[in-house]
């Protein structure tokens, strides 16, 4: 972590990206995105969808939870435009304008901290949420509004592209 | 829940606040440890008890501190967690006193702030925030608390306005404060309001300054401290709750709802029999939700509670209502300095039931009232402990 924290110098790199590290059950969560629109951890002992990633199910503490294709609907809860980042990839980022996060209520249960997509969304809003591989090559959750169409792949991508998050953040020249 | 009779908290210490230092947590605990003795005339091998509190001993811990730092000592705790850190090192420190396990604990705070430390600590705080909310913006702190303080503003119509009151009353006491990291400068309205943009509705002036800093404090029984002739304060009550509410989808509330009546009961109190409050300001509208879960006001009453309220410590505002609230000036204004941030309530308090804090001294206080606040495993902060103390003669 400190070496990695070392790369997100400024003056080091060329191309910034957003931060990589994940815990163990972070990367399972990558994996299993890989494919799908969005795929939780649902307990196959009672039901609960679990998010943060985890080893246990947080209710009944069963060894049991499998990734599952969830219902991706949720109520957007509050959003927040971020004008300050820790890390160079989103500093850069920042550079064309606020960077939007939100917190969603999926209709499964689970809270989640999102990228808020393009499209207008204000809290109360009904939302739906996928997940992406960013330009470190972990899954993120993105929300967009209702309305938007994320049946395919092409559609979801397009998505990714338009924000930025697919792609490093290039150091900008003279700087 | 038994009481905490024939136990007093003695000689506060608060120390070495820099927004950047050469020394690591060690320096601050053991230089902390040393004007503990110095203040109080007690010796070394007197302290037969240690409460460690700090994100930045790296490879070390507390019973690596007892070798560096030459104590031997037979009850040991280390109580990383952030803004209840100070509270509940004085609880556990408490019980150990009365139960015998130990006659002089040592509770001390101290962190360091070595370049780019706030970095690292923020991207690796806890599993979950690695992997569900440090990649979404890498704001540290600021996303989580952005989107809380959104969400209370929207469903309680708070205005910025509104947590100006809190960070300017603050910065008040805080200039009667020497140590404070922002003491030297006053904050208007205007200021506040103009700051630049940090996140969401947060903006520079609503954010604590990460700096290093040691805080600590005694806890032994009553009659060693009437012996040693140094003046103690007693624990009416206290309790704590982690993870309290989990169901609530944004946090709105702390675990002190769960207990705070109770606690008022057992120290034959209410809230308005508090002549000083110190709060958890990690950020302005967590501080107005503990005034409300403490019982000061109703839930979504903030707001107008602190309008009509003086804040400042020496009852020169205003407002008709008085609560000196964060009397040296919190965090807000203070700097926060690591875990040991949760010790800045206990201290300042203490300083103010015994007297001793001189430049800044609220008027006839006799009740004081701490909460602490803390640890944002994913979304919110999971701890919520408070206490009541009292001086000499309530
Ligand atoms: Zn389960």
């Amino acid at each position: 972590m400190r070496k990695r924290l070392k790369l997100n110098r400024p003056s080091l790199r060329q191309r910034a990206r957003p931060p990589r590290h994940r815990t163990a059950s972070g990367a399972r969560f990558s994996a299993a995105n890989l494919s799908g629109i969005l795929k939780l951890q649902h307990c196959t002992a009672c039901q609960h969808i679990q998010y943060p990633p985890a080893e246990l199910c947080g209710v009944c503490l069963a060894d049991a939870l499998v990734y599952r294709d969830t219902d991706n609907g949720g109520t957007l809860l509050a959003q927040s435009d971020l004008h300050h980042s820790l890390w160079e990839y989103f500093k850069r980022r920042l550079g064309d304008g606020p960077w939007s996060v939100g917190t969603v209520q999926l209709d499964g249960g689970p809270t989640m901290i999102v990228h808020l997509g393009p499209g207008e969304m204000a809290p109360g809003d009904r939302v739906q949420v996928f997940s992406h591989s960013d330009a470190s090559q972990s899954a993120v959750l993105i929300a967009v509004p209702d309305s938007v169409d994320l049946r395919t792949r092409e559609a979801r991508r397009a998505i990714v592209l338009a924000m930025g998050l697919n792609a490093p953040a290039i150091r900008p020249t003279g700087a | 829940m038994r009481s905490y009779e024939g136990i007093v908290l003695t000689s506060p210490i608060s120390l070495g606040y820099a927004r950047q230092s050469a020394h690591g947590a060690g320096w601050y605990v053991g230089s902390v440890l040393r004007e503990l003795l110095g203040a109080t005339g007690i010796e070394k091998a007197d302290v037969d008890g240690l409460s460690v509190s700090s994100f930045s001993l790296g490879a070390d811990s507390a019973v690596a501190l007892t070798q560096q730092l030459g104590l031997c000592v037979r009850w040991i705790e280390e109580a990383n967690v952030g803004g209840v850190s100070g509270v509940l090192a004085l609880r556990r420190a408490a019980r150990a006193v009365q139960c015998g396990e130990a006659e002089i604990v040592a509770c001390i705070g101290g962190d360091g702030a070595a370049h780019r430390s706030f970095e690292l600590m923020a991207a690796q705080f806890s599993n979950w925030s690695i992997d569900a909310a440090f990649p979404y913006g890498a704001a540290g702190p600021n996303g989580p608390f952005s989107l809380i303080t959104e969400h209370y503003m929207n469903r309680y119509g708070a205005r910025r306005e509104d947590f100006a009151r809190i960070c300017l009353d603050q910065r008040y006491n805080a200039n009667h404060y020497p140590p404070a990291l922002l003491g030297h400068k006053t904050l208007s309205l205007d200021d506040y309001l103009t700051a630049r943009p940090i996140a969401g509705p947060l903006h520079l002036f609503d954010c604590v300054m990460p700096c290093a800093g040691g805080e600590g404090f005694l806890v032994m029984s009553e009659e060693r401290a009437l012996h040693l002739g140094i003046p103690g304060v007693r624990i009416l009550a206290a309790d704590e709750r982690h993870n309290a509410h989990a169901e609530d989808p944004i946090q709105d509330r702390g675990g002190w709802t769960d207990y705070i009546d109770a606690l008022y009961d057992r120290a034959h109190a209410g809230p308005e029999d508090v002549d000083l409050l110190q709060t958890y300001d990690d950020y302005p509208v967590i501080s107005m939700m503990q005034m409300e879960d403490l019982g000061f006001c109703a839930k979504g009453e903030g707001p107008q509670f602190v309008q009509g309220t003086d804040m400042r410590f020496d009852h020169s505002g205003p407002a008709k209502n008085k609560l000196p609230h964060n009397t040296c000036g919190g965090q807000l204004s203070c700097g926060q300095a690591g875990a040991a941030a949760g010790f800045l309530g206990v201290t300042e308090t203490l300083r103010q039931l015994t007297g001793a804090a001189v430049s800044h001294q609220v008027p006839q206080a006799r009740l004081g009232l701490i909460s602490g606040y803390g640890m944002v495993n994913y979304d919110r902060g999971l701890c919520s402990a408070a206490a009541l103390l009292a001086g000499g003669d309530v």
